[in-house]
This record gives structure tokens, C-alpha cells and sequence, in this order.
């Protein structure tokens, strides 16, 4: 779970008045390059880690939630990904060995890969970790002007949202978004939208997916045991009875013998 | 010894080089353009026809390996010997592809060691990166002996001999594993996969199919080898295994239609969309048609009747394991996948390849022990007189009705299918701009910012957003889009130039903004 001082994203959709910042402080961040030449029909890809759309009459953020119990870094076979205790969730790219199964595992379609490369590389936001670890903000956070993104502790963040629902009487859905999803976010995304009217995937319930996985390998060490106890014990019956069949069919033929 | 001459080109061996050539093209492009030149995959579509077919079908077609030696060294069920051979050597081959193909799929295939020692438990594809690493050693120990025997090596001989039911019972549990895995690859995605095919039992069906296709395949390939070399099992052999399989068809089904009685969604696949389509084409020609056909004991004892249910069954299968990697995962994907003319190019290869190691050694091994074959004869084509395969039309008609309904039904839903097949978008999102008053009533410009004060410079610069910033419609991008970072990261102008063109010059130029030449004091404070 969650620890309490991991760090996080609070994402306020009726703050956000589309100019870019994040986005684009996000690729200065990284040293991406520029992808289109309006910042805000940028779409997530290897080259674009954060991006901030017109989706009907708001604007909306879209990167990596950085999951409490990720989903890419509990499928990834070689533990390229991993969840760090300050929040996020981080790439070792010298591990992956590019089967990208993370990117068929996340529930929101992050992890994006580098086609054209000939030693292509996942690429996704890493919220900023080495800024982090400095004791700074995250890239994006530094750059909004409205407080649509605002950088803190996950569980003062959600103090935060709860503060603003009850501030503004009427302006949000009042819910947090990746505070139960997934079995929770260090990203949270508050709206006065349901989350699918924001291109954001519905439905998600609070039991973490890599837990569906897990259950299932927890008891590979049992039909492991159970397997080779039954397969062995098959295997003397039924051979044994062959070694029993000609100790007889000796017997007899001695005895005849006589 | 064979003698060496050309060999003949007959019709098949066209259709193999021209596979060959083409998918050595397609090896050309995907070692210089990488996959973005050599497949359609996508960030919304990254596992394709790879993954699908040489990968997910790979391995559950090679399970005729452990279910054959199972029945024959753990079950002792001693009459199915002389499958052992070819099925374990199919296997081994099988798997050995699914490693090929598998580096041709992987981003870095030279990191393809790396799960065997950058761990993670929690993964379900470093469980089967292990098991199929051990199974496929195992499968070449349990192949071993042919090749032993070959040159005479008995002492080799005894010691497998005496540790094959420990090597068998351990390929069992390996293979249990991993067929059943390859369905837990899919269970983290319960929101990304169509309900049709996701289901909390994925692994346990994954398994069961591939245990019938351990049967079928056994069935297809010595009636293929048959064809192909004159030699050929015993049908009272094949028979019981038509039975074993029909038997899992039918528990298969028994526990599919509970789940999807448990998960209320009995309807579902007679909903009008393409994935129900596609899974009622699945359901008639994998499950349907070869249960009725193997119910049947004209059919079951009819050498090309059992040689059609068997083969039904794994077609089925194939469109099951395609079903789960590429319909099923479409729609969530917003993306209509088709394979580029370079996957199946590679994908038809690496089973032309399989086809040609298997004949090469059936030819120079003893994969089929000559004395325990009826039947046998040399490897000549066969010829008209002594085509083992009985005619189709020898059949009963209810037989050939089934098969040919089956056909006739799953081509139609599958053409009708397709013809559905659209991408879905989500919900339309509310129409209309932004309206942007509450969100900039939180607009807050940054700090001020004192630059360093040259020599002769009448006083420091302080440079304010406040008086720079409109706050009623901020454009943040038309200083910080260009030359200004975000981040302070660039350095503050080296004093003296802050006047040119690339710094407060740039607009206080007279026109835009008043000229920096103008009134000293408006920008340097003195003192
Ligand atoms: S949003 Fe996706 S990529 Fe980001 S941590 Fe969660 S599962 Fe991983
Ligand atoms: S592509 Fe790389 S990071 Fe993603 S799951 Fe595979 S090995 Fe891990």
C-alpha cells in the first residue's frame, strides 16, 4: 500500500485553462522533442510523456498514475519496473528486454514504445524522481499557474480535494479518481466530469490487477507439490503392478518347473 | 545410407521455398527497420500475430509432447509407446520455435536470458520464461535417447533410462504450468479483454484446451506422417485418443457455461458484434463439430474421420488463442489490427521450418522404431494403391453434413463478424469550449525574479509575471515555448546583455513594448 509521505499529483480538470505549461515543462523535463506544433494536439508517445487535450469543453491532463500496486511492474518479467517508496514508478531500462507485456498489463494505456528504434525502450513519465529525490516538484506541477496540477503528499492531496469540495458547493463530481481505482493512484484526478466523459477508462474496481495474477501463481507451489506427489504415486501404482505381475509370472513358471 | 541427389521439386516444396524466401525478406526487415518497419503494431496494439499465433498457438500445439509421455511412462499405458517419439520430438521443435519467434517479437532479443536472473515472482510471464526453459531441456533429454541410440552410446542409454520417469513427471508439471499460464498472461486486464474470453478461469481453460490438443495433435500428425512417410500408427491407438479428447471437450464446455451462467453473460455471445460473431465461429468449429463427430463411432474409427474431428479441434483451438490476443483486446484498444504481409511472412516460416526438421529427422532418427510400426513402408510418396486414408466419401453422410455445416456456419459468422468489426468510441464527451472563468479565478502568476546587475547598469532588474502576464487569458507558451525554461534551468542573461534581441530586447523593441533604450528607471531600480 501506499505510504503515507509517497508523493503524488492532485489533477483539478475545472482549474486547468489548457495553456500547455505542463506539458511542455514536461519535455523540457525530459529533453524531449517538440511533436506537433500546437502543444495541445499532442498525443502520449515515446516522444511525449504528459500531454494536455481539449476533450469537449475541458481540459484534460493525461500520464502515468504512478499505481500504489502497478499493474506494468507487476507483469514485467524482469522487474524493469518498479514502484519506489517516494511514489514513483520508475524504469530500469537496462533490464527490459522489450516483450511489452507492461504495456498490455496497464489499465490506462501509458507505457508507450519506441517502434522505430532498431534497441527500442518503454517510455512513460517517471513523475519526475530524480527532481524528487532533490526535494523539488515535479516538472509540470512547477509549471501550472492555476493549481490544476498541484504536487504534495498523497494523503495531503486527497485532504486537499476533500477541502475543495467543500469550498465549492456544486463544482465538482465529488470524486476522487485513483483514490480506490486500481487499489489506488499517486496521480489523483478530481472533475466536475465522470471520468469516461474525460477519455479516462471507467469501471476500474479497487482490487489492484496485479492481485488476479497473484492469486493465481500463489498456488503454483501447491499443484507443484500435490502434482508431483499424485503424477509419482501414478507412477509406482501403475509400474509397480508390472513388477508384481512378473515376480508372479516368474513364481509360476518356477513352480511349473518343478 | 541414402543416396545424395537433388531433391525432386514437388508442388509442397515450392510452397515451403517461397515461404522461406519471403520470411527471409521479412528477417532482413526486421533486423535493419526494427518492428516499426516489419509489423503493425502500435502503443494500442503492441502484441500482434506474433505473440498470438507463434507464441500462444506454439506452445499449446507442441502439448502432445507431455500428455503422450504421461499416458506412456507415468500412466504405464505401454501400447501408446510408439508415439512417444514423435510426439516428444514435435514438442521439442515446437518449442524451440516459440523461442525463435519469440526473439522476433522481443524489442532487445539479445536481453532474452535476462528472466533467468533479473527476478520477478510476481510476473506470470517470468514463470513461463522459466518453465518453458526447463520443459524445452527436458523435452531434449526425453528426446535424447534417439539420438543416443543412433551411435550406439549405451551407457548414456541407461542412465536417461533410469531417470525418465523422474524427467516425465517433471515435464508434466512444467507443462501444466505454463499452458495454463499462458491464459494467466491475461488475467491482469479485466477492463482490456472482452468479457467473452476474460473470465477468472482463463488459466484453467488454457490448460483443458490444450490437453484436447495434445490428443488431436497426436492424431493429426501420424495421419500427416502417413502422408508424408508411409508410416503410421495404429488406430487402436488413435481411438481411445479421440475419446480422451472428446471427453475434455465436453468438461471444457460443462465449466464454460457455468462461468458464463456464474457471470451472467449466458447472452452474450449471441449479441450482435464482432467478438460474439467470432466466438460462436470458435465455439462451432472447436467445440461444437468435433464433439458431435467424435460422439460418433463410425465417425471416431474412420481414419479420416477421426483425422477431421482431430483436425477441427485444433483449428479451434488456434481461433481461440487468436480470439483472446486479437479480437478480444481490440475494442478496449480503439484499434483495428491486421498483421503486416513481414508477420505472416515470419509466422508461415517458422512452421515451414518446423515441418522441414521434422522430416529431416524422421529421416536420419529412429523417431518411428521401424518393428513397432504397422504399416510402414519406405519414404516414398504414397501412391494411389496404398493411401492408408480412407475417402471422405466412405463416411456417413450425417458426418460429412456436420463437417460441412460447421464450415459453412463459422465462415458466415466470421464474414459477418468482420464486417461489424469498428472501433468503438467512448462516450462523447459534453460538447461546447472551455469556459475558462473559474478555472482562471486559481490563475496565479509566479514569483518575481531579480537578475544579476552589470557593472554599468543603472540599478538591478526585477522581472514580475504580474505586469507581464495577462491574467485574464495567460499565454504562457509565447515566452516559456521558445527561449525560456520552465524550470530555471537556463541561466539568468549574462549581465550586459540583457538589451538584444534574445532577451527583454526581443519584445521591448519600441513597437511591441516601449523601447529598452527608453526610460531607464521604468525596469532599473537605482538604489
Ligand atoms: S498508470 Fe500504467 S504505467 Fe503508470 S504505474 Fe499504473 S500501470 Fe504502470
Ligand atoms: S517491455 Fe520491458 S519493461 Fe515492459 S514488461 Fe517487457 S521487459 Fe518489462
Amino acid at each position: 500500500m501506499l505510504n503515507t509521505t509517497a508523493k503524488g499529483l492532485l489533477l483539478d480538470t475545472t482549474r486547468c485553462i489548457g495553456c500547455g505549461a505542463c506539458a511542455l515543462a514536461c519535455k523540457e523535463r525530459n529533453g524531449l522533442p517538440k511533436t506537433s506544433d500546437a502543444v495541445l494536439e499532442d498525443k502520449l508517445s515515446d516522444k511525449t510523456f504528459s500531454t494536455v487535450n481539449q476533450v469537449g469543453n475541458r481540459y484534460v491532463r493525461r500520464m502515468c498514475m504512478h499505481c500504489a500496486t502497478p499493474s506494468c511492474a507487476s507483469a514485467c518479467p524482469v522487474a524493469a519496473l518498479e514502484k519506489t517508496a517516494a511514489g514513483p514508478v520508475i524504469y530500469h531500462e537496462s533490464k527490459c528486454m522489450g516483450c511489452r507485456y507492461c504495456m498490455i498489463a496497464c489499465p490506462f494505456g501509458i507505457p508507450k514504445y519506441e517502434w522505430e528504434k532498431k534497441a527500442p525502450l518503454v517510455r512513460k513519465c517517471d513523475l519526475c524522481a530524480d527532481r524528487l529525490a532533490k526535494g523539488l516538484k515535479t516538472a509540470c506541477a512547477t509549471a501550472c499557474p492555476t493549481g490544476a496540477t498541484t504536487f504534495g503528499d498523497r494523503e495531503a492531496l486527497v485532504a486537499e480535494a476533500r477541502a475543495r469540495f467543500a469550498a465549492n458547493p456544486g463544482r465538482y463530481r465529488e470524486h476522487i479518481y485513483g483514490f480506490e481505482e486500481v487499489g489506488g493512484t499517486s496521480v489523483l484526478l478530481i472533475s466536475d466530469a465522470k471520468p469516461e466523459e474525460l477519455g479516462y477508462p471507467a469501471g476500474l474496481d479497487e482490487t489492484p490487477p496485479p492481485h488476479l495474477t497473484w492469486r493465481v501463481l500463489n498456488i503454483i507451489p501447491d499443484i507443484v507439490m500435490t502434482g508431483a506427489v499424485l503424477l509419482g504415486g501414478i507412477y509406482w501404482i501403475r509400474n509397480r503392478r508390472d513388477e508384481v505381475d512378473a515376480a508372479e509370472g516368474h513364481h509360476d513358471a518356477s513352480t511349473k518347473g518343478h | 545410407m541414402p543416396k545424395l541427389a537433388l531433391p525432386r521439386l514437388t508442388f509442397w516444396r515450392g510452397v515451403l521455398l517461397a515461404i522461406l524466401a519471403a520470411g527471409t525478406y521479412a528477417t532482413f526487415l526486421r533486423v535493419f527497420k526494427g518492428l516499426a518497419g516489419s509489423t503493425n503494431l502500435t502503443d494500442a496494439f503492441p502484441w500482434g500475430l506474433w505473440i498470438g499465433f507463434d507464441i500462444l498457438c506454439g506452445v499449446a500445439l507442441a502439448a502432445g509432447g507431455f500428455t503422450i509421455s504421461a499416458t506412456v511412462y507415468i500412466f504405464n499405458l505401454e501400447k501408446f509407446r510408439p508415439i512417444v517419439r514423435p510426439a516428444i520430438l514435435t514438442a521439442f521443435l515446437g518449442y524451440v520455435l516459440v523461442v525463435v519467434a519469440l526473439l522476433f517479437d522481443l524489442g532487445r532479443p539479445w536481453n532474452v536470458w535476462h528472466p533467468l536472473v533479473m527476478w520477478n515472482p510476481h510476473s506470470v510471464m517470468f514463470e513461463v520464461g522459466w518453465c518453458v526453459t526447463l520443459y524445452t531441456t527436458v523435452l531434449a533429454l526425453e528426446f535424447s535417447p534417439v539420438v543416443f541410440e543412433r551411435f550406439k552410446m549405451t551407457k548414456t542409454l541407461h542412465v536417461l533410462h533410469v531417470i525418465m520417469p523422474i524427467l516425465v513427471v517433471l515435464g508434466v508439471l512444467l507443462s501444466t504450468l505454463h499452458q495454463s499460464s499462458l491464459g494467466s498472461f491475461y488475467l491482469i486486464v479485466p477492463t482490456k479483454l472482452h468479457a467473452l474470453w476474460y473470465s477468472p478461469l482463463l488459466p484453467v481453460y488454457f490448460f483443458l484446451t490444450a490437453l484436447t490438443l495434445g490428443c488431436a495433435m497426436t492424431i493429426v500428425e501420424s495421419f500427416l506422417s502417413n502422408r508424408a512417410f508411409g508410416k503410421e500408427l495404429d488406430m487402436e491407438l488413435l481411438v481411445p485418443l479421440g475419446r480422451v479428447a472428446l471427453l475434455i471437450l465436453g468438461v471444457t464446455a460443462v465449466i464454460r457455461f457455468a462461468d458464463f451462467r456464474h457471470r451472467g453473460i449466458l447472452g452474450l455471445p449471441f449479441a450482435p458484434t464482432y467478438e460474439s460473431r467470432l466466438f460462436l465461429a470458435e465455439m462451432i468449429i472447436g467445440v461444437l463439430a468435433p464433439a458431435v463427430l467424435l460422439a460418433l463411432p463410425k465417425v471416431r474409427q474412420h481414419r479420416t474421420g477421426l483425422f477431421l474431428s482431430a483436425l477441427l479441434i485444433v483449428m479451434g483451438v488456434v481461433m481461440n488463442r487468436l480470439n483472446v490476443s486479437i479480437t478480444g483486446m481490440e475494442r478496449s484498444s480503439g484499434e483495428i489490427y491486421v498483421p503486416a504481409f513481414t508477420e505472416i511472412a515470419i509466422t508461415l516460416s517458422v512452421v515451414g521450418v518446423g515441418f522441414l526438421v521434422f522430416a529431416l529427422a524422421v529421416k536420419y532418427l529412429p523417431v518411428f522404431p521401424e518393428h513397432e510400426m504397422k504399416d510402414a513402408r519406405p519414404p516414398v510418396a504414397p501412391d494411389a494403391l496404398h493411401v492408408a486414408a480412407q475417402p471422405i466419401r466412405s463416411l456417413p453422410m450425417p458426418a460429412i453434413a456436420v463437417v460441412a455445416l460447421a464450415f459453412v456456419a463459422a465462415g458466415a459468422l466470421g464474414a459477418d463478424g468482420v464486417r461489424r468489426r469498428e472501433v468503438v468510441p467512448g462516450p462523447p464527451a459534453p460538447a461546447g469550449t472551455p469556459a475558462l472563468a473559474a478555472a482562471l479565478a486559481s490563475f496565479e502568476a509566479p514569483a518575481e525574479r531579480t537578475f544579476p546587475q552589470a557593472p554599468d547598469s543603472p540599478g538591478p532588474v526585477s522581472f514580475r509575471h504580474a505586469s507581464h502576464v495577462d491574467a485574464s487569458a495567460p499565454d504562457c507558451l509565447s515566452c516559456h515555448g521558445n527561449s525560456y525554461s520552465f524550470l530555471g534551468r537556463t541561466q539568468a542573461p549574462p549581465a550586459g546583455l540583457m538589451h538584444d534581441t534574445k532577451h527583454c530586447g526581443g519584445c521591448h523593441d519600441g513597437t511591441s513594448a516601449f523601447s529598452v533604450e527608453d526610460d531607464c528607471a521604468a525596469c532599473h531600480k537605482s538604489e
